[in-house]
């Protein structure tokens, strides 16, 4: 397959190669001058540690795990997540609990454990996309690193309490609802 | 102030005060005082340069440019304290010399190449010479008269690739070779289109002499007659510094990184010090030759204060115009540039200098 090659005219100024030259010096002239003068807070490179880049809204960055007002946890321990995780770093681990309906003993599912291996994690909200209950978000959290292994580990209660502190709520390290019911069955 | 004698009281003659402070005769003290600025002077703008380089490539594609390094951990200074970061590191790194390499000349290329850079400085005049108590102190290394005027720089440009292909051969590095002798073959052919460049300028001068030229440049610049001449040793001077868009010594995207492909730590800095040494001596003779030296423009006398940071001003100019073309213009083909050179670079200099002597033959 033949490429036709586009000839381009050149009149003789372009010709000359000192015109051209001397328009490309003026762009870069320009850019340069428009650097020099643009403030530090308004140009295109973010100098990290010292100012940091607010993510876009919809930017998937360390996970949170919702819980209801009463700081129970949304998620039901379905494992779409689990299912849907292409890298395969969510571990759940399903317990009942209720002391509502007493008749028919336990019937409510919240996970017992809930891991997501951050070293492993892709980021790609694959879970968000999967849960019914809108109990796991992927948000703008983007400083994740440790010098081990061990702590990019983050358990349920972990992931519970990701945003406690940006968004204002209390830390929780336990369930509302005990495993155990309250009211003894009789 | 009865120490003195009347002749040397500090105010009459502020030189021979200071020489007389040091047990000196005035040549000998302003001659060390020259010594001091020749020598410290490039070196320091090469530092300079190194500097604008990499802040001034920032701006110019948008970016920010090296800002980490701070003076005792505090001090940002725009990037500057980056130099003396960059200087302890390379003073710091290990000395390695690949074992196939001729020791020797390893070793003697990055000063070969270093000290022509740094001797072409020499017959530059960076001010107004003036007269006091009796003596006339010229403000250049080399007192006008010497003989070899501008002629002295020139020869001693073409040295400077010898640096180049001394380091490209001993390092026994098919790369280096390569960028090596890209570098002769460039100044071959670019020393003549250069010289007969220049030599135009010392027909309309009647002399080769700096100071001569100068003079006779107090009513209108070099650059306005010989626009023509001026460009070609312009782009000439491109292929004498090595630098972009001529830099085929070390085409990092084509031979690794050319001639100094094995050099490391401080030898390695040497090589590139030469090179930013290099610009400011092409800058030096580019502002001596075509745009009046330190001739400021509608002062007839300047005092030499403001010569000196008039030409300082102009030096800094060019020496940013080379910063700035690197950082617009991609990189010639190889063939490209010896078309350039001969068959575009030494036509146009021939005929500056036909024309240039038949305006002359005109006007006399």
């Amino acid at each position: 397959m033949a490429v036709l090659v586009k000839k381009v005219e050149l009149n003789w100024l372009d010709r000359t190669y000192v015109w051209p030259v001397l328009k490309g010096m003026a762009v870069t002239m320009r850019h340069f001058l428009k650097q020099l003068f643009t403030p530090t807070s308004r140009r295109f490179t973010v100098a990290y540690p010292d100012r940091k880049r607010t993510p876009a809204a919809g930017y998937r960055g360390l996970h949170e795990l919702k819980r209801f007002p009463d700081g129970s946890t949304k998620c039901v321990a379905c494992f779409m997540c689990a299912e849907a995780c292409p890298a395969r770093c969510i571990t759940i681990e399903a317990e009942e609990y209720g002391d509502i309906n007493k008749t028919q003993g336990f019937n409510e599912k919240r996970p017992a454990v809930f891991k997501i291996d951050m070293l492993r994690c892709i980021y790609c909200a694959m879970c968000e996309e999967a849960c019914p209950k809108d109990a796991i978000w992927l948000r703008t959290d983007y400083e994740q690193a440790s010098y081990d292994r061990l702590s990019m580990q983050f358990g349920k209660w972990d992931l519970m309490n990701t945003y406690a502190d940006q968004d204002g709520k209390p830390r929780i390290t336990e369930d509302p609802t005990p495993t155990v019911p309250r009211f003894p069955l009789s | 102030m009865g120490g003195f004698p009347v002749e040397t009281r500090p105010e009459s003659y502020p030189m021979e005060y200071l020489a007389s402070l040091l047990h000196l005769t005035p040549e000998t003290f302003w001659m060390l005082v020259k010594v001091i600025i020749v020598f410290a002077g490039p070196l320091t703008l090469a530092a300079v340069l190194t500097w604008g380089e990499r802040r001034g490539s920032a701006m110019i594609q948008d970016r920010i440019g090296p800002n980490r390094a701070l003076l005792f951990g505090r001090w940002r200074l725009l990037g500057l304290p980056q130099l003396a970061a960059d200087g302890i590191k390379f003073f710091l790194k290990e000395d390695l010399v690949p074992q196939d390499a001729s020791k020797l000349l390893f070793w003697l290329a990055p000063m070969l190449s270093f000290v022509p850079a740094m001797l072409g400085f020499a017959i530059i005049p960076f001010g107004r010479s003036f007269s006091e108590g009796g003596h006339t102190y010229h403000l250049s290394l080399l007192d006008p008269g010497n003989g070899m005027g501008m002629l002295y720089p020139l020869a001693i440009g073409a040295l400077a690739v010898y640096g180049v292909l001394t380091a490209a051969w001993s390092s026994n590095n098919k790369w280096s070779i390569l960028g090596g002798m890209r570098a002769s073959a460039q100044m071959v052919s670019y020393e003549m289109a250069m010289s007969l460049a220049v030599v135009a300028v010392f027909m309309r001068t009647g002399g080769y002499d700096p100071q001569q030229i100068i003079a006779a440049q107090a009513g209108v610049w070099n650059v306005l007659p010989q626009i023509l001449g001026f460009l070609v040793f312009y782009v000439c001077m491109f292929a004498e510094t090595n630098r972009l868009p001529f830099d085929f010594a070390e085409g990092e995207s084509e031979i690794v990184s050319g001639y100094h492909t094995e050099y490391g730590s401080m030898k390695f800095a040497l090589l590139q010090l030469a090179e930013y040494v290099h610009i400011t001596t092409a800058a030096a003779l580019i502002v001596t030759l075509y745009f009046g030296g330190w001739q400021v423009p509608f002062v007839a006398d300047p005092p030499v204060l403001l010569s000196v940071a008039v030409f300082l001003l102009k030096l800094l100019f060019f020496c940013w115009t080379f910063i700035w073309v690197r950082w617009t213009i991609p990189r010639f083909r190889f063939d490209q540039l010896m078309f350039l050179g001969w068959k575009v670079m030494l036509p146009l200099s021939l005929g500056n200098l036909l024309l240039q002597a038949f305006l002359m033959h005109r006007g006399a």
